[in-house]
């Protein structure tokens, strides 16, 4: 099993729900972001770009691009970082020295590190902790790689949602995009939706130069 | 030479007591550091190795340097540098000391650390790095413990107690039979720690700046002139003022070592500017424009104090004189000091992710990145910062300094370390 994401840009409306939605339901610290949607070409988000009259205003949602071939995994020294069972780049709190060399390697900037305590920051800022269903706030496997409060000095990153997707459910951002741009399944599996989508429609990937071999497709806009 | 030993013992004490105080402040940030996180110094997610791996690497460079000048004086049989050898790899042995304590300090989770022996990334070159500056630091150690032996005997230093009993004839026999081997040994472990050093930059494909094949050869070509320079001031200081007329020979070859290995290092530096001015793409551009604007107080730092330094020694005029060399050697470490920073700004600096947009103004679009770090950056997203180490970063980073100092100052004090000819 090889699980990847597709993201329809002709559907994305650039609202940023995915990005709040993942928030709330990772768990994210102040000032972290597992997933962030900008306006293509613009240092404004929602406003377009263009000359001569020819605007136009397209959006790009960006987060960990699941590499096949990933960079973070191959320099992380203690193997915190890891690909799981269906393909997904995990990063095991228990292990992670905090080195950061993960940050240096990862072409696409999604890695985020808790330069504090996390729960303090949320507690702090919020008032609360929000996130993960009840049964797994502490994380099932041997070595915590969701938890609603990583501890600080760790990376941490989009995990597909590792905590909804091992039970067969999909990622929260692809449950709650209103455009229902995001699609995720199998790749392996030709019958899947993404599989599909790959082999009919055009698609890119990001910096396909670093050979990194993201599992992230998007279909472009105004294909 | 019984004077310049009275002066150092008075100045060397209080050089050990710097270096015990250093120490003490270092303790006392990184204990501030442990408690709340990384946040104290001014490192963001963009920005996401500072100070520490600048100076991580810098200790590396020098300490790479020490072993290279002791071990050539017995695999070349250098004859003037021998009295050398001794604080030659003490050098070495206090500033991989220095690295190793530096890098651990720059872990977000040091509790963590026992995985990199229980499971190990043998892709990393992080893991490589880990590995050979321990073997270093074994080196170096056994190089400095095998050319004390005869005089440990003598004092009946608790480290040589096993040597109590014998002959001294047959503990100089054997102090300089492993001597020698390790020396041998030495050399290329030299070389290779601050090669893999450099790999850990160079792998890395989507840094433009660190990902070139310039970059090993050019950190040891650094490694030599910093450390000989390093080993330079030490014996200066150590022979005094009296000695330096008796030695003068000897400080006029380190020098032409230092200015020999900057040729080489300016060589690499023109080949890189010249590729990346010459390029002309918007990454080369992005580039030149950072080192000459933005940071070019930093650069030209790295550039002109290890040149004027460089001619200086290349002059029989300065190469004889002790204080043009001692400025100079202090020129040629700053020098390497903001070489090591250079690493940094212009790889955090150059846009981690660009993309073509077509239709756009902006070409090509930088992607923002979250900080990490509202409170600094001013925003939780950014397309580039420009990192000011903190306070308290800089305290942390007395910590090997200080332990460099009082093992250096320390050893040299209380022990003769100047062997006959
Ligand atoms: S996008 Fe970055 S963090 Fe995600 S798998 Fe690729 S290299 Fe690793
Ligand atoms: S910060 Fe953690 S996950 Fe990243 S390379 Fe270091 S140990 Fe691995």
């Amino acid at each position: 099993m090889r699980n990847g994401m597709v993201i329809d840009l002709e559907k994305c409306i650039g609202c940023q729900t995915c990005a709040v939605v993942c928030k709330i339901h990772n768990s994210l610290p102040p000032g972290t972001w597992w997933n962030r949607v900008f306006t293509q070409g613009s240092v404004e988000h929602q406003a377009a770009v263009g000359d001569n009259g020819n605007f136009k205003m397209e959006f790009l949602p960006i987060s960990c691009q699941m590499c096949d071939n990933p960079a973070c995994e191959k320099v992380c020294p203690t193997g915190a970082t890891h690909t799981g069972g269906g393909g997904e780049l995990l990063i095991d709190y228990e292990k992670c020295i905090g080195c950061r060399y993960c940050f240096a390697a990862c072409p696409y900037g999604v890695r985020q590190f808790n330069w504090s305590d996390p729960k303090t920051a949320k507690i702090e800022t919020m008032g609360y902790v929000s996130g993960y269903p009840l049964d797994c706030r502490e994380g099932k496997a041997a070595h915590l790689v969701y938890t609603q409060n990583r501890h600080k000095g760790v990376a941490e990153k989009c995990s597909f949602c590792a905590q909804y997707t091992s039970e067969g459910e999909l990622p929260a951002c692809v449950r709650a995009c209103p455009g229902k741009a995001r699609f995720y399944g199998d790749l392996d599996d030709p019958t899947s939706e993404v599989s599909k989508l790959i082999a009919t429609r055009q698609v890119y990937r990001l910096k396909e130069e670093f050979g990194t071999e993201p599992k992230v497709y998007y279909l472009s806009s105004g294909s | 030479m019984m004077h310049s030993y009275q002066r150092l013992s008075r100045s060397g004490r209080a050089l050990v007591g710097l270096g015990l105080g250093l120490c003490a402040i270092g303790l006392f940030s990184w204990i501030m550091q442990l408690t709340n996180g990384l946040e104290v110094t001014h490192m963001q997610n963009a920005f996401s190795w500072g100070l520490y791996i600048a100076a991580f690497a810098f200790f590396v460079g020098v300490a790479a340097g020490g072993m290279i000048i002791s071990s050539s004086i017995y695999v070349f049989n250098v004859e003037k540098l021998k009295p050398f050898s001794r604080i030659a790899s003490l050098s070495a042995f206090g500033c991989i000391l220095a690295a190793g304590v530096m890098v651990l300090l720059d872990l977000g989770s040091i509790q963590n650390i026992f995985f990199l022996f229980l499971t190990p990334n043998l892709m990393s070159p992080l893991l490589w790095d880990v590995c050979v500056v321990t073997a270093y630091l074994i080196i170096t150690f056994l190089s400095v413990y095998m050319q004390m032996l005869p005089e440990w005997q003598k004092d009946g230093f608790f480290l040589a107690a096993w040597t109590k009993k014998r002959p001294a004839e047959e503990v100089q026999a054997f102090s300089k039979k492993w001597s020698r081997r390790v020396a041998l040994v030495g050399l290329p472990f030299a070389v290779l720690i601050h090669t893999v050093t450099a790999l850990i930059f160079a792998t890395q494909v989507s840094h433009h700046w660190w990902n070139t094949a310039v970059l090993p050869p050019d950190f040891v070509a650094m490694a030599v002139a910093s450390g000989s320079a390093l080993v330079l001031i030490i014996c200066m200081f150590t022979v005094g003022k009296r000695g330096f007329a008796e030695h003068a020979d000897a400080f006029n070859i380190m020098a032409k070592v230092v200015a020999g290995a900057l040729v080489v290092h300016f060589f690499f530096t023109l080949i890189e500017l010249l590729l990346n001015a010459w390029n002309g793409s918007t990454q080369g551009q992005e580039l030149v424009h950072i080192l000459f604007n933005e940071y070019a107080a930093l650069y030209l730092a790295e550039l002109i104090f290890p040149a004027i330094a460089m001619i200086m020694f290349f002059m029989r005029r300065f190469s004889y004189n002790r204080p043009a060399l001692l400025i100079g050697s202090i020129l040629v470490i700053v020098g390497a000091f903001a070489h090591r920073m250079m690493l940094l700004y212009p790889a955090f600096n150059e846009p981690a992710l660009s993309l073509n947009v077509a239709g756009a103004s902006i070409k090509p679009w930088v992607v923002p990145l979250s900080t990490g770090r509202p409170d600094l950056a001013g925003a939780f997203f950014s397309t580039s910062f420009a990192y000011v180490p903190s306070l308290l970063e800089w305290g942390v980073t007395m910590l090997p300094f200080g332990i460099a100092l009082t093992v250096i100052a320390g050893t040299i004090t209380f022990f003769k370390l100047i062997s006959e000819k």
